[in-house]
C-alpha cells in the first residue's frame, strides 16, 4: 500500500532523515516511533508531499508519488494541533476536502454527516473550530482527513497537548475508527505507550536513521539495540561483561547474572554487553537466594493496579520494579530481586 | 510612585500622578483636535444675511458635488489599485521571498521622501523632455491626467496596503495552507479559500487607510491631475487661500467629513470592523 524506498532528507548539511525504507500494508496501522528531532515528522510531511525528499522514492497504491504535489496524493493528514480551518464551520472544514475531492452535493451531505457521527461530534457542525475543546477540535480534523476516503491516513502526534485521560479516550477512538474505517494508517508519536497500545507494526527511528521495525510485542520484548531498549518501556540497565556460556552467565558490577544461552549466541566470553530487565520480568524474592540482586529501596510510587518501586542495588544502579499492590514493601526496605533468567535481554554494549 | 523601579524625586512623585499624566494627553488633544473641529463647524455657519445654513447651500452646487464626487471615485479607485498590488507584493515578500527583512525595508523606505518631491520625480519622468518619454514616444497619456493622480497616489500609499497585508498573511498558520494543499486543493486554490479569507482583516486596514488618506489628498491631483481632475481638498484649500471664503471652505470639510464618517460607518454594517481589526 505504502512503500518508502531509501529515503534521505538534507536540511541544508543536517540530515534528517537517512536511507529509510519501510512498507505499510493495506489496513496496517504503522506507526513512527522515535524521540523528537528523529526525523519522524519529517518523514511524514515527506509521504504527504509537503516536503521534497534529497534522495529516495514514495509508492502510493504501487504509484511513483514522489514528484506529485500534495493535491493530486489521495492522502488524509491530521495535524499536531488540527489545523482546522478558522473561518470555516466544522461542516465547511470537513466540506472542503470532499468538495476539493469531487464529490457530488448529496455524496458530500452523506459523508458530512456519516464522518461527524463516527467521530461523535455532530451536535457541533454549525459550530467554528475556535469554538471547541481541544479535543473536539481534533475530531474535526479526523472526520476532515478521513471523510474523502483517502488511500492512506497520516496522523502527526493529533494527540500532543491534551490531557492525559482525554488521550488515552482519543488514543482508544482513533484506532476503533480506524478498524472501522479500514483505512491504512501511519502515524507519528514519541509517546512508546501510544506506539504500543495502538500500533500492528512500530519502526523506531532515531537520527533519522531506522532502529528496528516489529510488532509491539516484538519491540518491546526483543528489543534490537540499547537504544530501542532505552526508550521502549522502563528497565533496570546492567553494563556487564559475559562470563561463560555453559552454564549462560553475565558478570556486572552487582554481581554475576543468569541468563538463556540463546541471548549469549552472538557473544564470545569477555564480550562487554548491557543487560537489560523489565519491571515487571523482575519480582521480590522473599529467600533471598544467591543470585538475586539485594537493594535499598528508595521510592514507592502507587499507580492503582500496580506499583513502581525503584531500589538501589549499589555501583549507582536504579532497579526499577514493577509489583501488585498489596506487596508489603516501604522506603528503607532491604529487598531481593529474582527474575527468570529466559527474559534476561541481552544487547550490545 | 509612577514607574515601578525608577525612584523620583519626591516633588515630582508629589506632583506626577496617573491623573496628571492622563491630563496633560487630553488637554492636548482637546486644544489642537477638538476645539478646531468646533471652530469648523462654527465657522461653516452663517450669521450674517442669508440664513444660518446659507454657506452649505452654495457648497451644495454642482460644482462643488462634483468634485466631492470625484474625491471618493478617486478614492475608491485609488485603494482598489493599492490593494491589488499592494497584496501581490506582501504575498511575495511572506511567503516567497528569501530576504523578507530588506524587501520591506525597502517598501517603507519611500516615507522617508517627502510626497512633493516624489511627485515632481513622477513629473520629471513623465515630462515630454524625460528619456523615457522621448525614448518611447509616448507618457501613455498619463501625466496632467486623472491616470497621473491615481498612479501617484498608488505608489505614496503603497506602503500603507502592504505593511498590514504582510502582517496578517504572516500570522496565518502554515498548517492551515498544508492542509488545504492535502486536502486537495491547488496553491491558487488555496490562496482563494484559506489564504485571502484569512488575510482580509489586513485587507481591510490596508483598505481603509488608503481610502481615507486617498479621498482627502490634495497634492497629487496639483501636480499630477489635468484641470478637470481637482479633488475636495483642492477646493477647499482655495476657498479660503485663494478667495479667503472661510465659510464656504468650513461648510465643504464638513461635508466632506461627514460623509467619509457615514460611509465608514456603512461599511462597518457590512464588515464588522471590530471583529476584523481585532484579529490584527
Amino acid at each position: 500500500m505504502l512503500e518508502v524506498e531509501n529515503l534521505t532528507k538534507f536540511y541544508g548539511d543536517l540530515l534528517a532523515v537517512n536511507d529509510l525504507s519501510f512498507k505499510i500494508d493495506e489496513g496496517e496501522f504503522g506507526t513512527l516511533l522515535g524521540p523528537s528531532g528523529c526525523g519522524k515528522s519529517t518523514t511524514l510531511r515527506t509521504i504527504a508531499g509537503l516536503v521534497e525528499p534529497t534522495e529516495g522514492g514514495i509508492y502510493l497504491r504501487g504509484d511513483d508519488v514522489t514528484g506529485q504535489p500534495p493535491n493530486e496524493r489521495n492522502i488524509g493528514l491530521v495535524f499536531q494541533d488540527s489545523a482546522t480551518f478558522p473561518h470555516m464551520t466544522v461542516e465547511e472544514n470537513i466540506e472542503y476536502g470532499l468538495k476539493m475531492n469531487g464529490f457530488g452535493p448529496d455524496e458530500r451531505e452523506e459523508q458530512i454527516t456519516k464522518y461527524l457521527d463516527l467521530v461523535q461530534i455532530s451536535d457541533y457542525r454549525d459550530h467554528r473550530p475556535t469554538e471547541l475543546s481541544g479535543g473536539q477540535e481534533r475530531r474535526v480534523s479526523i472526520a476532515r482527513a478521513l471523510a474523502y476516503e483517502p488511500d492512506i491516513l497520516l496522523l502527526d502526534e493529533p494527540l500532543t497537548g491534551l490531557d492525559r485521560v482525554l488521550r488515552q479516550d482519543l488514543r482508544n477512538e482513533i484506532k476503533q475508527i480506524q478498524r472501522e474505517v479500514e483505512v491504512t494508517t501511519l502515524y507519528v508519536t514519541h509517546d512508546q505507550e501510544e506506539a504500543l497500545s495502538m500500533s500492528d507494526k512500530i519502526l523506531v527511528l532515531n537520527d533519522g536513521e531506522k532502529q528496528q521495525e516489529g510488532s509491539p510485542t516484538e519491540i518491546y520484548d526483543d528489543p534490537s539495540n540499547r537504544f530501542v531498549a532505552n526508550f521502549v518501556g522502563k528497565s533496570t540497565r546492567l553494563p556487564g561483561t559475559v562470563a561463560s556460556h555453559d552454564p549462560p552467565r553475565i558478570d556486572t558490577k552487582v554481581g554475576r547474572v543468569p541468563t538463556d544461552a540463546a541471548s549469549l549466541d552472538s557473544f564470545d566470553v569477555g564480550e562487554d554487553v548491557a543487560v537489560f530487565l523489565r519491571p515487571e520480568d523482575l519480582s521480590l524474592d522473599p529467600d533471598a537466594s544467591e543470585e538475586a540482586l539485594q537493594g535499598t529501596v528508595t521510592n514507592v510510587e502507587y499507580l492503582g493496579t500496580y506499583s513502581e518501586a525503584l531500589i538501589d542495588i549499589g555501583e549507582g544502579i536504579q532497579a526499577v520494579l514493577h509489583t501488585s499492590t498489596s506487596a508489603n514493601i516501604a522506603m528503607g526496605d532491604e529487598v531481593a530481586l529474582t527474575f527468570d533468567p529466559s527474559n534476561v535481554i541481552v544487547l550490545e554494549a | 510612585m509612577i514607574v515601578e523601579g525608577i525612584p523620583l524625586p519626591k516633588f515630582v512623585e508629589r506632583n506626577v500622578s496617573s491623573r496628571s499624566l492622563a491630563a496633560f494627553g487630553l488637554g492636548f488633544l482637546t486644544v489642537f483636535y477638538i476645539v478646531p473641529i468646533l471652530f469648523l463647524y462654527w465657522n461653516s455657519l452663517n450669521f450674517g444675511d442669508g440664513g444660518l445654513f446659507s454657506n452649505y447651500a452654495r457648497a451644495f452646487s454642482d460644482i462643488y458635488l462634483v468634485t466631492l464626487a470625484r474625491s471618493f471615485y478617486y478614492g475608491v479607485l485609488t485603494t482598489v489599485v493599492t490593494l491589488a498590488l499592494g497584496y501581490v507584493l506582501a504575498y511575495y515578500i511572506a511567503f516567497r521571498s528569501a530576504r523578507e527583512k530588506l524587501l520591506l525595508g525597502l517598501v517603507v523606505l519611500p516615507l522617508w521622501i517627502a510626497y512633493v518631491i516624489r511627485y515632481l520625480g513622477i513629473q520629471l519622468l513623465l515630462f515630454p523632455s524625460s528619456p523615457l518619454v522621448q525614448l518611447l514616444g509616448t507618457d501613455f497619456g498619463i501625466l496632467f491626467s486623472t491616470r497621473g493622480v491615481i498612479l501617484g497616489l498608488t505608489t505614496v500609499f503603497l506602503p500603507f496596503a502592504i505593511l498590514p497585508i504582510y502582517h496578517a498573511l504572516k500570522s496565518i498558520d502554515e498548517d492551515l495552507v498544508d492542509a488545504s494543499r492535502v486536502l486537495g486543493a491547488t496553491q491558487l486554490r488555496t490562496v482563494r479559500s484559506v489564504i485571502l479569507p484569512l488575510s482580509l482583516s489586513g485587507v481591510v486596514a490596508g483598505g481603509i487607510i488608503v481610502f481615507i488618506l486617498a479621498t482627502g489628498s490634495f497634492l497629487a491631483p496639483a501636480m499630477l491631475g489635468g484641470p478637470n481632475d481637482t479633488m475636495i481638498a483642492n477646493i477647499i484649500e482655495q476657498s479660503y487661500s485663494q478667495t479667503f471664503d472661510l465659510g464656504l471652505a468650513s461648510s465643504l470639510a464638513v461635508i466632506y467629513t461627514t460623509i467619509l464618517l457615514v460611509l465608514l460607518m456603512v461599511f462597518n454594517s457590512y464588515v464588522n470592523l471590530g471583529e476584523v481589526l481585532g484579529e490584527l
